[in-house]
């Protein structure tokens, strides 16, 4: 699957940057939104049906329950430790970086937010390492199925509910796709917060 | 992510949960042709976006390193903190 993941990939951001910068043949709407978007709504749509069909799926989510919460309040505690660290490594603010990483890899809301908060240069931190974190999810997916299947949900934050979702469950199995999108879900809806409340302590 | 509300993307994944709980017991159909396709078509767009955003790009010319850092601290550190906690709470 992968070896059609990366090529689909390279392929999208070779013919988005010729498209932008040489001509606008069609406008970028069409792919970045209009396609993005239906692509996504259908994929949604028949992972929801594989996951009813599958019989197993709903009694596993029942044993989890509402613990299946920890993952995201986890990786949200993990990925603003990391952002802080980071920060000290690389001699950065360790309050910006923390706020960099508190995008959970959602870059569209990190990059602009941390660019208000902070000025441009954070704010194309806050862009890229978030940009990073969706890709290296993508790319990692299978190696961390490995290790454990919960992981690549973790790694994903809160694209782990769209973008993520379905290299997740393709790797991982139906019965994750609940989990996957109830963490992507909570880090899409604390990731404004999480932002404004660390840059607040600076 | 594009700036479209998060809570609209339930509305396809619960109708097909439904839809697929009625279908039970019937015959199944292999999908994995068409999620295939539709993964592709996802990531390419993904990809479109990334290419046509030169605020973006430009930014990953500027900061790139730091930004590879700060996003394998960030996986890193979330997998083993999910890690820790599902032992403690003994999720399978």
């Amino acid at each position: 699957m992968i070896k059609y993941i990366l090529p689909a990939l390279f392929a999208g951001i070779v013919v988005g940057y010729v498209n932008n910068n040489y001509g606008n043949v069609f406008a970028n709407v069409w792919i970045s939104d209009y396609a993005f978007i239906a692509s996504l709504i259908l994929l949604l749509f028949v992972m929801g049906l594989a996951f009813g069909i599958d019989k197993e799926s709903i009694t596993k989510l029942r044993q989890t329950g509402p613990r299946i919460l920890i993952i995201p309040f986890s990786t949200a505690l993990g990925s603003i430790c990391a952002g802080a660290i980071g920060g000290l490594i690389l001699g950065i603010s360790p309050i910006a970086s923390a706020t960099v990483s508190a995008g959970y890899g959602w870059y569209t809301l990190a990059g602009p937010m941390v660019w208000q908060i902070f000025g441009a240069e954070l704010g194309a931190l806050g862009f890229a390492a978030n940009f990073f974190r969706e890709i290296l999810t993508i790319i990692a997916t299978p190696l961390m199925r490995k290790a454990d299947k919960y992981a690549p949900i973790a790694s994903g934050g809160a694209t782990a509910m769209d973008t993520t979702l379905p290299v997740i469950v393709r790797y991982c199995g139906s019965d994750l796709l609940v989990a996957s999108f109830a963490s992507g879900f909570v880090l899409t809806v604390v990731a404004p917060f999480t932002i404004i409340a660390i840059a607040s302590l600076r | 992510m594009l700036n479209f509300s998060a809570a609209e993307l339930i509305i396809p994944l619960v109708a097909g949960i439904v839809l697929g709980y009625l279908l039970r017991g019937t015959k199944h159909v292999g999908f994995s042709r068409v999620t295939l396709a539709a993964i592709l078509v996802l990531i390419f767009s993904l990809g479109f976006g990334i290419g046509s955003n030169n605020e973006l790009l430009g930014s990953l010319a500027k900061v790139g390193l730091n930004a590879l850092v700060i996003a394998s601290l960030a996986i890193v550190f979330s997998v083993v903190f999910v890690e820790a906690v599902r032992k403690l709470v003994r999720l399978s």
